[in-house]
């Protein structure tokens, strides 16, 4: 078959980085072709050639057969060629029907909201959201409704080739699952797809070959079913993975560290009991507005709480500001490092210390030794380069960023530890590394909590789990009943057999 | 990873004298620099007066008032609450409780604790609603109205004066070593002000603060004392100037702030606009208390020499409002340019 897309030889450098190296890419028609690499591999600097963004490269792209340079990105959509990118373009405050046809293709000059709602129901019925009225306000619809709509957007200007960059980062698994139905409709219907993620398995799901991208050099497309998970990795990181995931090792000691009673969480639906203890990475199960991010948040002191109490070292006590909570000992991470996880404008050295500014300071005066001291300390166990500590936090990669986020917290030496989505938006080396330094932080004593949407990490991190359904506590899974099977039971549909 | 390997060669080429300059220092520094020495040179050429000792202490002095107003202000701004649009109404407050005390007969020493108790509840009183969520313009519009009102209505709109010799000429009209004390009294503050913010963990939340106000509160470091701190801080800053500027004319009115003053004659705009050219982050978390300085002396230079070519003062407004201007989009530039991704 003749490739609708077709890119050989593309090299791109920006200054002294060579982005992209002899790429060669292809794509089918129908074909739904995954794209994956570590942050900085180069993934997003293709998808932007691809997509006319950026016609600075040497090479040659065909198109159709076509030898082509899109000098806009405008150019490219002509020739059909869409791209939803990671951050939103919809207009709030505008319905659906509007968003949809924002654009104005295929628009008549005058359309009243009947036509437009006629218009629009046969794109929303392609992307699975038939059941959401054209008329309702895309402020109204959740996050990933409103990714939906923007593929309803492209869908209407008719592409043959839509590339979807990273759609469900930001998603709960309900929503996942829609962007994949709704991937696997289209190819159903002779669209290309390319499909750029960092969520693995969604790419063995939904992608019939893959390319990957490492270093700014491409590897030869395979099929996806004759790779699996690891080999995956490996083709990823160009080195043998042993395990993304650290071995556990049960070791659940006699005492509680912290007790937690009664807690009630706003958003929740009933208050929640738990314990949590020294040495073991619990794990709070739940698909996006289960809660269990929200009880984190509440014993970090954050989040706003109806009632309840920790029992921590005998002592009860509900912090009401983090200020409380880190004076106990508890760092809490929250699952959005850009807003309230890092100072992006400030240096490393500056976030790595920012929590225990008490420590390195005498009669208020910072002692900048002690500082450099404590940041080097830090930054050496999270493999961040300790030469760039006065670099702004900002230049660095989501990978690099979240351990900067996670590993700040080692500076108040705390007794617990809660991650709201520890590996969101960050690539799969680093992945792994956050993965051993949960697991050593445990081992050294600590208590470690972990929320998490994402089921390969919820299956494999934790020793013990405890599930959330829709705001209540439903269960608990000890490492020996671990499976992926039994986790989304609890956390998708837990009154299937029990009630009914 | 390639930008790893490059920064490791870089580390490992001996870096001349110039190129450590410039990782130490930011462009901004050497444009603003560079700019003043421009202008300097300018000045040198056209205008005769322009080089002398007596206009050089000149060209400070006159920065001193609005500079030591501009880094109280600094504070407020670095940590990431806006500006104060009370600055000049603070002063007007200050100004009429230091010459009422002073006529009231009570000396020096007791007219300055008063006017510093009463600028320490104003500014503290403002921190309390903007720490507590109001928006700062808001919250500071109002104030402003306040306390313009409060000093109008105490002094009945008149002047008061007091009588010389009185305790606070020294400061007012005082010299040492050949420099006016107002001139040194500056220079210590902006000193301070750079000290407090590079090595206290006060400074170092302020920076925290102001660059991620919920990364702050989630380290621990809450934005509620530190608006009542800092807004303090800048009322402090404010009276000082009123009390100094009362002790130089030996009078005090309402509206001194607002038509007698500076070359733009609202002391509150001059203010914001000698935070801004100095290159503070609107946003908050970049900048400092020496940026505001060296703003304060730059327009004092460029509405000097302006004086000295005669212009009158609808040119010099301008030229003021040029600066604010100009040193948006560069600093904007600057900065971005300088922030790479890895």
């Amino acid at each position: 078959m003749q490739p609708l897309l077709k890119l050989s030889s593309v090299n791109r450098s920006f200054g002294a980085i060579q982005a992209l190296k002899d790429v060669d890419f292809e794509v089918l028609p129908g074909e739904v072709m995954g794209l994956v690499g570590e942050n900085g591999a180069g993934k997003s600097t293709l998808v932007k050639i691809i997509g006319g963004f950026d016609n600075g490269y040497t090479g040659n792209y065909a198109f159709d057969g076509q030898s082509v340079r899109f000098a806009s990105p405008a150019k490219a959509e002509q020739s059909g060629i869409a791209i939803a990118q990671q951050e939103l373009s919809l207009i709030p405050t505008m319905s659906v029907a509007e968003n949809i046809f924002l654009a104005g293709h295929n628009v008549p000059a005058v359309a009243n909201k009947r036509k437009l709602v006629d218009m629009a129901r046969p794109f929303l019925e392609e992307v699975g959201l038939d059941y959401i009225d054209p008329l309702s306000g895309v402020d109204r619809l959740s996050v990933g409704e409103q990714h939906l709509v923007e593929v309803a957007r492209l869908i209407a200007h008719d592409p043959r080739v839509l590339i979807l960059d990273e759609p469900t980062a930001a998603l709960g698994e309900q929503d996942s699952i829609r962007i994949l139905d709704m991937v696997t409709r289209l190819s159903e219907r002779g669209k290309s797809i390319i499909y750029v993620s960092h969520r693995l398995d969604e790419i063995f799901k939904i992608t019939d070959r893959i390319t990957v991208l490492r270093d700014g050099e491409s590897q030869a497309p395979r099929t996806a079913d004759t790779l699996n998970v690891n080999a995956l990795v490996e083709l990823m990181l160009g080195r043998e993975l042993d395990n993304m995931f650290p071995e556990r090792r049960p070791k659940r000691q006699a005492a509680a560290l912290m007790k937690v009673r009664k807690l009630w969480p706003d958003g929740l639906l009933e208050p929640v009991n738990f314990d949590i203890y020294p040495g073991e990475v619990l794990g709070l199960a739940g698909q996006l507005g289960s809660g269990s991010g929200e009880i984190l948040g509440a014993i970090g002191g954050t989040h706003r709480t109806r009632s309840g109490a920790l029992t921590l070292s005998g002592r009860e006590f509900l912090p009401s500001s983090p200020k409380q909570a880190i004076a106990k000992g508890i760092a809490y991470c929250s699952d959005d490092r850009k807003l309230d996880g890092l100072f992006l404008g400030r240096p490393i050295r500056e976030n790595l210390s920012s929590p225990a500014l008490g420590s390195i300071s005498k009669f208020g005066w910072m002692r900048r030794s002690a500082e450099e001291e404590l940041a080097n300390g830090i930054a050496e166990k999270f493999t961040v380069d300790t030469a760039r500590l006065n670099a702004e936090a900002g230049v660095l990669s989501g990978g690099n960023q979240q351990k900067v986020a996670l590993g700040k917290w080692l500076s108040i030496a705390p007794k617990i530890i809660l991650v709201n989505e520890p590996t969101r938006g960050v690539d799969v080396g680093a992945r792994a590394e956050i993965y051993q330094k949960l697991r050593d932080l445990a081992d050294e004593g600590a208590a470690i909590v972990v929320a998490s949407t994402d089921i390969l990490e919820m299956t494999n991190l934790p020793d013990r789990i405890i599930t959330f359904y829709r705001g209540m506590q439903i269960g608990e899974i000890g490492l020996e009943d671990m499976s992926a099977a039994a986790i989304l039971k609890q956390i998708t549909d837990p009154f299937d057999e029990t009630n009914l | 990873m390639s930008t790893r390997a490059m920064s490791e060669e870089g580390a490992e080429r001996d870096p001349g004298w110039a190129s450590r300059l410039a990782a130490h220092y930011s462009p901004l520094v050497f444009i603003l620099v560079l700019l003043f020495a421009i202008i300097f040179i300018y000045g040198m050429v056209t205008a005769p007066n322009f080089l002398t000792v007596f206009n050089l202490k000149t060209i400070i002095r006159d920065a001193a008032l609005v500079g030591i107003m501009a880094i109280g202000l600094t504070f407020v701004t670095l940590s990431g609450n806006f500006f104060l649009l009370s600055m000049k109404e603070t002063a007007a407050l200050c100004i009429i409780a230091f010459a009422m005390a002073m006529s009231g007969g009570y000396g020096f020493e007791l007219a300055f604790l008063f006017t510093m108790a009463i600028a320490i509840v104003a500014g503290s009183l403002q921190g309390v609603l903007i720490g507590l969520g109001g928006n700062p313009i808001v919250v500071t519009l109002g104030a402003a109205g306040l306390f313009f009102g409060l000093a109008s209505w105490w002094s009945d709109n008149l002047v008061v004066s007091f009588r010389r010799p009185h305790g606070a000429e020294w400061l007012g009209t005082g010299s040492f070593l050949g420099l006016p004390n107002i001139t040194i009294a500056f220079i210590l503050i902006a000193i301070t002000a750079e000290i407090v913010l590079r090595y206290t963990t006060f400074g170092r939340q302020v920076y925290l603060i102001g660059a991620n106000r919920a990364a702050g509160r989630a380290t621990g470091h809450e934005n509620f004392s530190m608006a009542i701190k800092t807004c303090t801080i800048a009322s402090v800053c404010s009276a000082f100037v009123a009390i100094a500027f009362s002790a130089q004319v030996s009078s005090a009115q309402a509206n001194y702030f607002s038509s007698e003053f500076g070359s733009s004659g609202d002391m509150t705009i001059l203010v914001i606009a000698t935070v801004m050219v100095g290159g503070n982050s609107i946003m908050g978390g970049y900048g400092s208390t020496l940026r505001s300085s060296l703003g304060a002396i730059f327009i004092s230079t460029v509405d000097n020499m302006m004086v000295l070519h005669g212009f009158n003062s609808g040119p010099r407004v301008l030229a003021v409002g040029l600066m604010i201007v100009f040193s948006i989009i560069v600093f904007a530039l600057v900065r971005r340019g300088s922030r790479v991704q890895e």
